[in-house]
């Protein structure tokens, strides 16, 4: 047909088409090229401190990936959407939004914190064959083989600061540990005692807490009392362990803090001094640490990343900024070995081999001994000290050099505090 | 444990009883005359700290002028919801308690929306360690003497009130029976509205006055409704010298058999502690048994 031939009737008829071609067409083809990304984790209430900023750090992971163009799998090009849901760290919240991102918003894998909220999840990830991350390998268990543990190998990598403290600071030889009664303080504390006990220092007293808590000056008059050379805040959350430091610091303690986490520290620091924080060794480092400069870090620009996050959310950098994005690159690395976003494919992808690239370097799946199964990556982890008011990474300690020495300690500690595979089933 | 831990854990269980005590007696005057339980009691508290976070942290303004702006804007706070919620349902203690539940969650939301989900914590200015009785390593800082005084100072202001005043005549008067009172010629509306202002300010001091104490969050009212409570069961419902002497015993119970054990016992402690009273002395220990 000759544009000079068209009538109206075929001119309107033509424009219709092709609006419908215009409006369909690139939609299908980018609902086609992106994929869903779901973030099940606390973005509200008490543990929100270890969600939110995460999400802020995936988002800013997915803008960049987009920004070049999205990423490459398979052949195809896909944009990157997080889709994220408030579990408010309730089991049935997480539940529903287990099934809400699986059923509705079509994900192809789930990151989440973990912890009390995880058995709610397991039997929907499981239904669904969907692949599930968490921050805390005390999660794993044959019966999650959907379930990975790529970035954050809690509460293990605790044991690289006591570790380190023997090193350095062999004088102090007695501790009290103190800890919140949860999912996430129990294997803390196995995993402090059983450090703890390698290193020869004398554990006087553990003191639990209800998560209700919010006055500390009773637990903290408890630790005191011991008169301890260490005083250890477990994986306190991160408001407990401001209003711990804040409490030792009021009833004149004067000896060394480790603590799993250290979130918002310049708040903690502003709430005591800089003197009594000097020295506080934790296990989070910021990214503008140059020691993240190193070629065997598995985090693209770890410093601009710092920089873009810090000024687009001044004040929020804590553990899991950077975790969760981390979890996205150790994804995407198993999605391109599987050439597929399947779950189960990239799930194949991410353990080929036995190896995987982590944050802090290459790592291996691991956990058989300890969870049941090999799906937590593990491998170097940095011991941070605060140092002027500055958070600085001191060394790096190899958890499974550790572990061949001192595993057995490990598992008798989770085994005493009800902890392993098998008793938590 | 050694005299210097003792008496700190006594300091510590000082601290924490002067403050629930504000919360409990503030929870018993609106209950006694209103018959509401205020399951948003502790949202008021939580309202107080964050108001003195915005006048003192935020804006810089005096410690002192921002509990004064807590317990005024608490306590108007309270005369809203009086006003709104609880006088529509004066004969519906259901329909009061349910809206209770609904103001609780609305201050909540406000909470976030206004602060967002993070906890503020941050020092207050008399945050210094003082030493007591010369010995240095028997310490408490500045701000929990404030919060003790503090409490002291209202307690006793409250109960002057109660017992010299007219307004609290009046009072009194309807919490012991309302039809009396209002034969008499006490207008119920606003002995309601004057209990309720009482109530919530109290809750707003205590909010405002450990606010850099605890961390202020959206949720912080829930561990201190749960011991209000239970002060206010093992005190005698309705019984604001009962609130008083159960905070001071709740707190003790509490901070010693945290300090022994842990706190997850603590808790225990304190719910046994109330089911012993129940079972020993139904009424509570300063309440009058219901007659039949």
């Amino acid at each position: 047909m000759s544009f000079a031939s068209m009538n109206r009737r075929n001119f309107l008829g033509a424009t219709a088409l092709a609006g419908a071609a215009t409006v369909a067409g690139p939609h299908r083809a980018r609902a086609d090229d992106t994929v869903k990304i779901g973030f099940l984790a606390p973005l509200t209430g008490d543990v929100a401190a270890w969600g939110l900023p995460g999400l802020y750090g995936c988002e800013i992971w997915a803008e960049q990936k987009n920004a070049m163009g999205g990423v490459e799998i398979g052949g195809a090009t896909y944009n990157v959407e997080i889709v994220s849901y408030d579990n408010e760290y309730l089991p049935d919240k997480a539940r529903t939004g287990a099934q809400k991102l699986i059923a509705e918003d079509g994900v192809s894998f789930i990151e989440m914190l973990g912890g009390d909220t995880m058995p709610a999840v397991t039997p929907i990830a499981n239904r669904a064959e969907m692949l599930v991350s968490t921050l805390l390998p005390s999660d794993l268990s044959p019966d999650t083989p959907f379930l990975v543990a790529p970035a954050e190998v809690h509460p293990i990598y605790n044991l690289t600061g006591v570790w380190w403290m023997a090193e350095n600071m062999p004088d102090a030889k007695t501790a009290v540990i103190c800890a919140q009664d949860d999912a996430i303080g129990r294997p803390s504390v196995a995993t402090y005692l059983a450090a703890f006990e390698a290193h020869g220092v004398e554990v006087k007293d553990t003191i639990f807490f209800d998560i209700s808590t919010t006055d500390f000056a009773p637990v903290m008059t408890a630790m005191l009392a011991h008169k301890p050379d260490i005083l250890c805040l477990d994986t306190a959350y991160a408001e407990f362990v401001n209003e711990l430091c804040k409490q030792a610091f009021v009833q004149g303690y004067g000896g060394q803090i480790v603590s799993c986490t250290a979130d918002f520290y310049a708040d903690i620091i502003a709430n005591t001094s800089e003197e009594f924080m000097d020295g506080v060794i934790f296990q989070f480092p910021d990214f503008d640490d140059p020691a993240l400069n190193d070629p065997r870090i598995n985090f693209d620009d770890p410093n601009g990343f710092f920089q873009t996050y810090n000024e687009r959310y001044p004040g929020q950098w804590g553990a899991v900024s950077w975790e969760y994005a981390s979890i996205l690159d150790l994804w995407l690395d198993g999605a391109r070995k599987a050439g597929s976003i399947e779950p189960a494919a990239v799930l194949e992808g991410m353990k080929q081999g036995g190896k995987g690239a982590h944050a802090f370097g290459e790592a291996d799946w691991w956990g058989e001994e300890l969870f049941g199964i090999d799906n937590a990556l593990v491998g170097d982890w940095p011991v941070v000290q605060i140092q002027n008011g500055k958070a600085v990474i001191v060394e790096f300690k190899n958890i499974p050099e550790w572990w061949s020495e001192h595993g057995g300690t490990m598992i008798e500690h989770f085994e005493e505090m009800g902890e392993m595979w098998y008793q938590r089933a | 444990m050694d005299l210097a831990v003792f008496i700190q854990t006594c300091l510590n269980a000082v601290y924490a009883s002067s403050y629930l005590a504000l919360v409990a007696v503030g929870l018993v005057l609106i209950f006694g005359v209103m018959r509401v339980v205020n399951f948003a009691h502790g949202e008021l508290y939580m309202a107080g700290a964050y108001a003195l976070f915005w006048v003192f942290h935020q804006t810089g303004l005096p410690f002192f002028l921002g509990v004064a702006v807590a317990i005024a804007a608490v306590g108007a706070l309270g005369l809203v919801m009086e006003r709104a919620l609880f006088r529509p349902m004066r004969n519906n203690p259901l329909g009061g308690l349910i809206c209770s539940i609904g103001a609780l969650l609305i201050l909540q939301a406000g909470a976030v929306a206004l602060f967002g989900v993070r906890k503020k914590s941050f020092a207050g200015p008399y945050n210094e360690a003082v030493s007591l009785f010369g010995v240095e390593s028997l310490t408490i800082s500045g701000q929990r003497l404030a919060v003790i005084a503090f409490a002291v100072a209202l307690l006793g202001a409250l109960w002057v009130f109660l017992k010299k005043s007219r307004f609290g005549w009046a009072l009194r008067a309807v919490a012991q029976d309302p039809d009396a009172a209002a034969l008499q010629g006490i207008s119920i509306g606003r002995i309601s509205m004057l209990a309720m202002a009482l109530g919530a300010g109290l809750a707003g001091a205590a909010g405002a006055l450990t606010a850099t104490i605890v961390p202020t969050g959206p949720y912080m009212g829930h561990s201190v409704i749960i011991g209000a409570f239970i002060v206010i069961i093992v005190g005698g419902v309705g019984s604001l010298e009962g609130a008083v002497v159960a905070s001071i015993l709740y707190a003790f119970v509490s901070t010693f058999v945290t300090t022994i054990w842990d706190g997850v016992v603590a808790d225990i402690a304190g719910l046994l502690l109330m089911l012993a009273v129940l079972v020993a002395r139904p009424q509570g220990l300063f309440g009058r048994p219901e007659r039949a």
